[in-house]
Order: C-alpha cells, then sequence, then structure tokens
C-alpha cells in the first residue's frame, strides 16, 4: 500500500496523485469523510467530531461534459469541473458535502449537487456574510453554531468544549507546520521547489489533520537535509489569485527560469497564515475564518465606516501582508492568476498591480479557463515577462 | 391554446401594445437623473447606489440624499448605443473583459470622468451623466461585482463606500425555525450601523418620521405592483416584458418621487385592470405564444421583441428578481428599522419553504416552475449573459426543472446585457422559428398529461 510504505516529499505525491486514495482506506475502517469546499467551512469543527475534512477541487485534466446539462458555461470552470466530477461519481467516497457562500457561484454549487448528484444525503451550506463588520462576525457564528448543530446530528455526538479545542489545537499546530514549509523557500535557491510544495499542500487537504501534520514534520526534516536542492533561477517570484490545485502553472513558470517562492493563493498561504486565536470557541472560529483569512471575497476598508476614501491607505489595508512577503521572501516579480469568471479576483486585479507597482514590483496578469490546455498560450508570456526580471 | 387577443384599436403599425401609464414612469427615473446634476451642482451629496432590494434606498431618501444606479444608468448606455468607449476605457485600465457589463461601463465612465476629464462629466454620457458621487452604497445580495465594483472605485473616487449586508441561504437553510429572528436581528444591527454612518458622514439625524412614511409608501408601491402581475396571468397576458422593463425602476430602486411613483403604479393597475376586462393583449397581434424571459434582456436590442411579437409571441412575465415580492403583514411590527429588514429580507426568503415542499433546492428553478404554473406559459426564453453569473448561474436547473417537472420547453440564447456584439437577432428569429414547433408539441405532450394548458 502506496500510503503505509511512503513518507516525506513520495508521499505526498502519492496524495497529490490520488486524491481520494487515503480517505477511501479510512471509509472503509468506518470513518466518515465530509467534503467541503473553499477556505470558509470550519474544519476544525468536522475534525472534532472525529469525521475527516477532505477540501473538493476539481481537475485540470478531466474535460468537462456532464456539468453542461447542470451548468452554464459563463461560470467559474473551477467549480464546473466540481459538479462535474461529483456527476461522474468521482467523489463517492464523500459521506458529507459542505459549502459556503465565498461567492455567488460557489453557494450555487451546493444547490447543484443536491439538485443533480443528489448524493451523500448530507449536506449543508454555510452563509458567510460579505463583511467584516463586528454584526457579521456575530452572524457568522451563528451559522457556524447552526452546523455545528446539522453535524452533531448527522455524527450521533455532542461537540464539547474540550473536543473543539483539541481540533482547533490540531489545526493550529498543521498551519504553524505549513509556515515553517515556506520558510524552506526563503533561501536562494529555495529549498523547494513550488511544485513539491503544491504537492505537500494538496496532501494536507487530503489527508486527516494527525496524518498531515506528520507528513509536514518528516518533508520539512528531509528537506532541510536534502542534497538535491533546486536549481538557483533568475528570478524569484510571488503568486497570486484563486485556487489552483495544479502543479502545472508552476511547472511553467519554472520551466521558464523562475522560481515560484511564495504565494497568496486559496490552495496556498491563504489557508494557513492566520491562527485560530483563544479562546478556542465559535466566535474565534468566526473571527478567523470571515476576517483573518485575507480573500477578495471579503469586503474589508482601512479604518471602520470611514468618511473618506484614501485609496493608498485602502490599498495598504487591503494588501499590506503581499509586501510583508515580497520583503520576507525576496520577491523580485508577481504573476497574477486567475480562472475565468471569477468576479471577486477580476476587480482587484488592477488595484493589486498598482499596489506592487509602489512597491517596486513587476507583474504579469494571466487568465485560464482551469485546464492545463488553456496555459499552453500563457507560456510565451510568463517566459517574456521572467526575460525582463533577469 | 390562447388565440383570444384582439388587436388594439390604436396604433397598429406598432407590434407591442405599450401601456399608457408605462411612460410617466419611465420618465420618473430619468428626473433622477436630472435632479442628481442638480443636487450636485449646488454642493449636496449626491449617491450612487447597487441594486439592493430596499434595504439601504429608503434610509438614504429619509435623509434627503439624490440617488442614482449605475447599473441602471448602464442600461441606458446600451440602449443608446453609447457602452462602447466605456468598455474600452476599462479594459485599458486593466479590468478583465469577462466582468459584468454594468461593472466594465461604470468603471469606464469613472476613468473618464476623473483621469480624463478631471472630475468633468463625459459629453458623450446620456441624460447628462451621472453626478460624480459623495458616497458608494454597495450591497452583498445576490451578485459579488456589487460589492467588488464599487471597491474598485476606490481608484477613481474618495468617496467612501459602504456595504449592506443581506443573508443568502440555501433553500434548506432558508427554512430552519429559530432563523428568521436572528437575521431580522442581525439586519436591524447593520441597518442601525448605516444610519450611525449616514448621520456622521452627512452631520444631520436620521429624520424617522420620514422613513417611516417612506416605508409605508414602499410597502403600497409593492402591494401595487404585485396587484399588475397578478393581473397578468390573465388571457390574453395584458403587459409586455417591455413596459415592465421600462416601468420597472420606480419600484426595484424607489427611482422618483415615492409618491407620485405610487399614484403612477396605481394609474397602471388600472389600466392593466381594463385591459383584463376587455380582454386586450400586450401586443397588437394575435396571443399565439405565451412566453416568460429569464433573466436581464439585451438592452442593446429591444425592438428585437417587435419581431417576436409579430410572430404572436406575447411576453407576458419576465425577470422574477426584480418584481416586488407578495406583500408581507406589518400590522405587529412598530420598529421601522425590523420593518425595513422584514421588507428586504422577504424578497429572499419568501420562495425557500415552497421550493422545499416542492423538493427543489434552488429557489430560482422554484419560482420559474411557480411561474409557468400560474402564467401558463408555452415556453420560457433564457437568456444566459456573458458578463453576469448572478442571473445566468441558476437557468440550466430552470431549464431542466421545467423540462422534466411540466413539459414547457425554453430557447436557450446566449448574449449580453452590454455588449451587443455577442447577441444575435437574426440567427435567434430563426431558432424562433423552429422552437414554435416545440412549443406547439409540448401543449399536446401537457394536455396528454391531464395539465391544463
Amino acid at each position: 500500500m502506496v500510503i503505509a510504505m511512503t513518507k516525506g516529499l513520495s508521499l505526498a505525491r502519492g496524495v497529490y496523485q490520488d486524491r481520494g486514495l487515503r480517505m477511501r482506506e479510512l471509509r472503509k475502517s468506518g470513518k466518515k469523510i465530509i467534503g467541503y469546499i473553499c477556505l470558509y467551512p470550519p474544519v476544525e469543527i468536522i475534525t472534532a467530531l472525529g469525521m475527516i475534512p477532505f477540501r473538493i477541487f476539481g481537475d485540470m485534466n478531466e474535460t468537462i461534459t456532464a456539468a453542461d446539462q447542470v451548468s452554464t458555461t459563463l461560470v467559474c470552470p473551477f467549480l464546473r469541473s466540481i459538479i462535474d466530477l461529483a456527476l461522474k461519481g468521482k467523489f463517492n467516497f464523500l459521506d458529507g458535502v459542505v459549502g459556503a457562500h465565498t461567492c455567488d457561484i460557489g453557494a450555487g454549487l451546493i444547490l447543484q449537487w443536491r439538485d443533480f448528484v443528489k448524493s451523500p444525503n448530507f449536506s449543508h451550506l454555510l452563509d458567510v456574510p460579505h463583511t467584516d463588520h463586528a454584526p457579521a462576525v456575530d452572524y457568522f457564528e451563528g451559522q457556524i453554531n447552526s452546523f455545528k448543530r446539522h453535524l452533531e446530528e448527522f455524527a450521533g455526538q455532542q461537540l464539547t468544549d474540550d473536543k473543539l479545542a483539541k481540533a482547533i489545537e490540531l489545526h493550529n499546530t498543521q498551519r504553524k507546520l505549513v509556515r515553517q514549509l515556506y520558510d524552506l523557500r526563503k533561501p536562494d535557491p529555495p529549498l523547494l521547489t513550488s511544485m513539491e510544495n503544491l504537492e505537500v499542500l494538496v496532501a494536507l487537504f487530503s489527508l486527516p489533520v494527525d496524518e498531515g501534520n506528520e507528513l509536514l514534520e518528516n518533508v520539512i526534516a528531509d528537506v532541510q537535509e536534502r542534497k538535491d536542492k533546486p536549481d538557483k533561477k533568475k528570478a524569484r517570484l510571488l503568486v497570486w489569485g484563486p485556487v489552483f490545485d495544479n502543479t502545472s502553472l508552476y511547472e511553467l513558470i519554472e520551466s521558464a527560469g523562475a522560481s515560484v517562492v511564495v504565494d497568496d493563493t486559496c490552495v496556498g498561504t491563504r489557508a494557513f497564515w492566520a491562527d485560530v486565536k483563544p479562546p478556542y470557541d465559535l466566535h474565534s472560529l468566526a473571527q478567523h475564518y470571515l476576517v483573518d483569512i485575507k480573500c477578495p471575497r471579503t469586503y474589508r476598508q482601512a479604518q471602520p465606516a470611514e468618511l473618506k476614501k484614501n485609496y493608498d491607505k485602502d490599498l495598504e489595508s487591503r494588501f499590506d501582508y503581499i509586501k510583508k512577503a515580497v520583503t520576507d521572501w525576496k520577491v523580485k516579480g508577481a504573476i497574477l492568476q486567475s480562472v475565468k469568471y471569477c468576479d471577486t479576483h477580476g476587480y482587484e486585479v488592477p488595484n493589486l498591480r498598482h499596489y506592487l507597482d509602489g512597491l517596486g514590483i513587476p507583474s504579469l496578469y494571466i487568465e485560464h479557463d482551469y485546464s492545463e490546455r488553456s496555459l499552453a498560450p500563457i507560456k510565451t508570456r510568463v517566459e517574456a515577462f521572467v526575460e525582463t526580471l533577469g | 391554446m390562447s388565440e383570444t387577443a384582439t388587436p388594439a384599436k390604436t396604433d397598429q403599425k406598432r407590434a407591442i401594445n405599450r401601456l399608457k401609464s408605462m411612460y410617466p414612469l419611465r420618465n420618473l427615473v430619468q428626473q433622477d437623473y436630472i435632479d442628481t446634476l442638480n443636487a450636485s451642482n449646488e454642493g449636496k451629496p449626491t449617491v450612487w447606489a447597487m441594486l439592493n432590494y430596499w434595504e439601504g434606498d429608503l434610509p438614504l431618501k429619509a435623509m434627503g440624499l439624490n440617488i442614482v444606479y449605475p447599473e441602471n444608468y448602464s442600461t441606458l448606455l446600451a440602449s443608446t448605443g453609447s457602452a462602447e468607449s466605456f468598455l474600452d476605457a476599462s479594459d485599458s485600465d486593466g479590468y478583465p473583459t469577462h466582468l459584468c457589463g454594468y461593472g466594465r461601463s461604470t468603471i469606464g465612465y469613472s476613468y473618464r470622468m476623473m483621469k480624463d476629464l478631471n472630475g468633468r462629466i463625459p459629453p458623450e454620457a446620456p441624460l447628462g451623466g451621472m453626478a460624480k458621487p459623495t458616497l458608494l452604497l454597495g450591497s452583498g445580495i445576490i451578485c459579488d461585482a456589487r460589492f467588488k465594483w464599487f471597491q474598485a472605485l476606490g481608484r477613481y473616487f474618495d468617496a467612501p463606500q459602504w456595504v449592506l449586508e443581506m443573508p443568502m441561504m440555501g433553500t434548506a437553510e432558508g427554512t430552519e425555525p429559530d432563523l428568521e429572528g436572528y437575521q431580522i436581528k442581525f439586519l436591524v444591527r447593520e441597518l442601525q450601523a448605516f444610519i450611525a454612518f449616514l448621520e456622521k458622514l452627512l452631520g444631520r439625524k436620521m429624520d424617522w418620521a420620514r422613513l417611516e412614511e417612506l416605508i409605508d409608501l414602499a410597502v403600497k408601491i409593492h402591494e401595487t405592483n404585485w396587484q399588475i402581475s397578478e393581473l397578468r396571468k390573465s388571457i390574453p397576458g395584458p403587459m409586455h416584458s417591455t413596459d415592465f422593463w421600462s416601468s420597472m425602476p420606480p419600484s426595484l430602486f424607489f427611482a422618483g418621487d415615492m409618491a407620485t411613483a405610487l399614484k403612477l403604479y396605481q394609474d397602471m393597475l388600472a389600466e392593466v385592470q381594463e385591459r383584463v376586462n376587455n380582454k386586450i393583449a400586450g401586443i397588437n397581434y394575435p396571443e399565439k405564444y405565451r412566453i416568460v424571459f429569464s433573466e436581464l434582456p439585451p438592452w442593446h436590442s429591444l425592438k428585437f421583441f417587435d419581431s417576436l411579437a409579430e410572430k404572436g409571441w406575447n411576453f407576458v412575465f419576465e425577470s422574477r428578481g426584480y418584481h416586488a415580492p407578495r406583500p408581507l403583514d406589518f400590522s405587529h411590527v412598530s420598529d421601522p428599522l425590523e420593518k425595513l429588514a422584514r421588507l428586504s429580507r422577504n424578497f429572499i426568503f419568501s420562495i425557500h419553504p415552497c421550493a422545499l415542499e416542492d423538493g427543489i433546492a434552488n429557489p430560482v428553478a422554484e419560482v420559474y416552475l411557480q411561474t409557468a404554473r400560474e402564467f401558463k406559459a408555452d415556453g420560457f426564453f433564457l437568456h444566459p449573459l456573458i458578463s453576469c453569473r448572478a442571473a445566468s448561474a441558476g437557468l440550466r436547473s430552470v431549464q431542466d426543472f421545467l423540462m422534466k417537472r411540466l413539459n414547457v420547453p425554453t430557447l436557450w440564447v446566449e448574449g449580453d446585457i452590454i455588449d451587443k456584439r455577442v447577441f444575435n437577432p437574426q440567427e435567434t428569429l430563426a431558432r424562433a422559428e423552429a422552437f414554435e414547433q416545440t412549443m406547439e408539441h409540448y401543449r399536446k405532450v401537457r394536455k396528454a398529461q391531464g395539465l391544463d394548458w
């Protein structure tokens, strides 16, 4: 069995290549697997109730066919890919599915799932407010409470404070370890390639949290001692944008002569950059997911209820964490990537590019349709961009 | 079959039999642009607002602010053929071309105003243009663009932005027993914060008596519109969709003076009632097919509906997301903010119990199943938009449920609200001809199944 025999980067690659592998094993042993979409369902509650959270991704190499029956071609192809896979039975190891209103189409996906995929029986949609206003955080806490009650009923057990605290600690440990993993790419050349990094992260979303933590500890130890270090490249880049769960884009960039050393994406840093803060209760979870996760889907401003917009301060309040990444990882350029029809990221692009200009960081914006073939025309642009950084 | 319509005696040349009461309602929104320009010239604050399903419109009006709606102005840009240069300006400033056409045209307009013209209104803007805003009111209702595109305008304006919240649930979650109170509490707190912000921004207090007056007017406007919608179920359909689109702003975002709007809608109700009494149709041709349109029309090509009217296609209902919801009983509610919260929330949540009862997760599909039954629709014209996710995403479900549950066929025509290059009227007319055979066939199927249309 691949899982039992491998560890470290080999294990990460094995899981990356067959994400359902460990889930099917666990299900056979009686565990319940809860699939979730996007970053906003609080995985700590799933873990605390003895179930396994599994982040649902699409598949860039699977041609979308079945989804055309239930979804127009004019919406996010990543989400279309997910419903396509669901209709084809590729998630039949799930016992439940949880979505969140992180964007219009993401919320609609759960409704499509209920109407057309129909299984598994358990599904839940969390409403996520659009702002970080104090009443919105309280409202979201109520939503998390409603999710907790629904999942307790499904699990046949109550969530105690102690179980929740332990689960939060486990997930916080994972966040801390991921930050240590990213530290391995601070040296020049980085000790880990962006492809390897992504394989590890995708594996984390496909394993129980304790196994993921063990994987991270092994990877970090192995990489610190590795002899076959990645080559030094012409430029060190940051990649920004919505979900990218496939190494192909990173391969394309690295083959153009650049190292991707850090990212601001929702398969990368966004899930791991902030810890859930004590006290470990539902309000802490609401604060973490709605306020501390930095995704363009949430509206933020420099000052609550500000009476005048100051553009520079506005950009600073929205993107200052990117400045820190640029400094800490010695970034020389940024690639802003987005899947087509992603409105929340699309409106962000000129403002972020302007902000990066102010930091002296050149940037390139690329769009794709969440298929490997759509990356081919981008290659020349990436190569030219990297050339200008050299 | 519903070939009972009698062609109108007046204006035989026009294919669509426009309601006379529609024109003054259409003019009300045009007056808003002029009033806002005048207010701006006098140094008074002005607002650009997103469609917010009444949550923010009424507090703004109660504070005496002049408001324009860029979503509505964009329809004007499209229908006057003025949108292209603004779309180009948005593209040139780096905004992706797949974004909302309304958003792109507003961004382009703002770019022209602030980057090219030093704050002056672009001379090519129709109706005198939109005055420079002193407040941007975004909304989280239904569409992500409603807060993201105003956030993007921070690039051009120093106007502050406020974003209104509105719960958006799944159908099953939307019927939890303790949900209503918890959501109303949330919305009231949000409204309190919004009003506190407005008071600080404007340096004056909310006129609560005026707000209550406006809420009462809003309730009456919606009740009147609801009655008009109910009358439209008649055969032949007395009011064509184009009349709805032309007259919807005073109900959809309370454009114009609300007391005047109420009077004009009452006039419209009387005119529609008269048509129903006399079996007068909304088209000047015999009503052969009763069609429902979903969701937003090609504003740049509305004349296209004349060609379909000549073929006996009567668009009897449309754009369910833009209609007044079923009236609520407010007699037990005294707090104006709670009334406002309930009025606004009603739009989103009123359909959830019906959908759940029907075994449907997508409330949009449920809405159109009800519409098909109540309006005895022969077919649906579905218009997925290349630049609007909110209006397009659920249409496949609508198509699927209409056929599976009711054997009502759909004509699927991709297009756009702004970009006329992606809509081909000639090709659509050719497809419409073939679709008539489909509608005829499914009439027989429905009859065989015991349905009454």
